[in-house]
């Protein structure tokens, strides 16, 4: 079948890499069927409010909504793909109904990593909009938290619990964000979360969550903590469970080549998707613009095969906590002090850039507002970009 | 008529609707986003200005039908 024929797309999933791709395929004139199986019941909606704005109350769950798709396309939701039939075209849902397609776009995102025994009650995690307003319902009346994981998302949901008056621990196995932002800027952050009161706890042993059926807090070996509280923030895995039997190509999550291809007629997009590295090691970017990005070029590739246009590499992402409006571009070398453009970052300011061999590598922007394609030049595009 | 709504007090100047829609969008130097139209925009340019409109992490942009 050549891609000129397809007149059925399945999009699978229901965030934003699936929206995305599916608007994409109208903007690229696609005039066929388009259908949107999603496993929530709430319709697609963005996750970056959900711990901050959303977690703490100021913003109602339906302000993350994303704006509704178009009329044309056919979204259906509580619908969870159990299977993939790839010689007969036919996704396979759990209730048993086969939905068939000419041309396939996978972005069934992953899903929050747990602690939890079986059947222990009382774990939180942020993941959809549900796990959100959970959680911001129990933080509303609690006295004290535990957040397990001291990436981006434990430390905004530990921010948030600080906003909202409740007594904070953060307990991680290495330090906290340093391998996001690098010892320096690390050491910033965790300091102006300490100054509002978040203790860090460094877990020498495996965490594991305390409690009988119900969780009452966390243990590091004989060390026991508790909390009115208790989130884990430990990373996700890609929801790839539906594809064991495919035949598809799955390395910690489905493996994609620079235009987001599969196999032929199927493309992926988000935080489902591995891509090949120099060395053989295959790597997730769980970003909202690696997203957005994959999401317009798998619907090219489906539609245009080798004419789809590369994605220019975006390493931008943000993280927002402790006061501090963090913007990054590029990746951060780990050890040592960035130059300083403006500002200054012992008043929690500052616009910053990480060097090597007299090349931008990497630019952050602390509470420091400016158009974006300007930190992208000096980070990650500085090293990407000839002259 | 379709109309594009920018609510400022969310918008944190991510810049991705300058991307996925530069015909409509841009950010100035302070890093505040414009309208490079008139915030009633013409038919022709509906798709594109909801293709910037999705994008946007914060949901601060709205396109109104």
């Amino acid at each position: 079948m050549t891609s000129s024929s397809l007149r059925r797309i399945v999009v699978v999933g229901g965030s934003i890499a699936a929206v995305t791709a599916a608007e994409a395929l109208r903007v690229r004139g696609f005039d066929g069927d388009i259908t949107v199986l999603s496993e929530e019941t709430s319709a697609p909606y963005s996750r970056v409010p959900l711990s901050k704005g959303v977690l703490c109350g100021k913003e109602t769950p339906d302000s993350a909504l994303l704006p509704p798709l178009d009329g044309e396309v056919s979204l259906r939701l509580g619908t969870r793909a159990a299977g993939l039939r790839v010689d007969r075209r036919r996704v396979v849902c759990d209730d048993g109904d086969e939905v068939p397609y000419d041309g396939l776009v996978i972005a069934t995102g992953a899903r929050a990593r747990r602690l939890a025994r079986p059947g222990q009650a009382g774990e939180h995690v942020v993941r959809t909009l549900d796990d959100a307003t959970r959680l911001a319902g129990r933080i509303a009346t609690a006295g004290s938290v535990i957040v397990v994981g001291a990436g981006f998302l434990g430390m905004e949901v530990a921010s948030t619990c600080t906003d909202l008056g409740l007594a904070v621990t953060v307990v991680d196995r290495d330090p906290p964000l340093r391998r996001l932002l690098g010892g320096w800027l690390a050491d910033l952050v965790v300091g102006a979360a300490r100054d509002r009161g978040v203790r860090f706890v460094r877990a020498t042993r495996a965490v594991e969550l305390a409690g009988g059926q119900e969780v009452t807090g966390v243990r590091i070996g004989d060390r026991v903590l508790t909390a009115d509280v208790v989130v884990s923030a430990v990373g996700d895995v890609p929801g790839t469970g539906w594809l064991a039997d495919s035949g598809l190509p799955l390395r910690g999550g489905l493996v994609v080549d620079d235009r987001c291809r599969v196999a032929p007629d199927i493309v992926a997009a988000g935080d489902v998707t591995v891509s090949g590295r120099p060395g053989g090691e295959f790597r997730r970017s769980p970003h909202w613009t690696s997203a957005v990005i994959q999401g317009q070029v798998a619907a090219a590739t489906l539609l245009h095969g080798e004419v789809a246009t590369l994605p220019r590499p975006d390493a931008y992402y943000w993280t927002e906590q402790f006061g501090l409006d963090i913007k990054i571009s590029g990746e951060i070398p780990d050890g040592p002090a960035p130059t300083v453009l403006a500002g200054d970052p012992r008043e929690r300011s500052a616009l910053l850039q990480w060097r090597r061999n007299g090349r931008g590598v990497a630019a952050v922007s602390v509470n420091h507002r400016m158009p974006i394609v300007k930190l992208k030049r000096l980070g990650a595009w500085a090293s990407a970009e000839p002259g | 008529m379709v109309r594009i709504e920018i609510d400022r007090h969310r918008c944190e100047g991510h810049g991705l609707c300058e991307q996925a829609a530069p015909e409509i969008f841009r950010l100035d130097d302070e890093g505040e986003v414009e309208l490079l139209v008139p915030e009633d925009i013409v038919p022709e340019l509906r798709v594109q200005a909801e293709a910037g409109v999705r994008v946007c992490p914060v949901a601060a942009l709205r396109v109104r039908r």
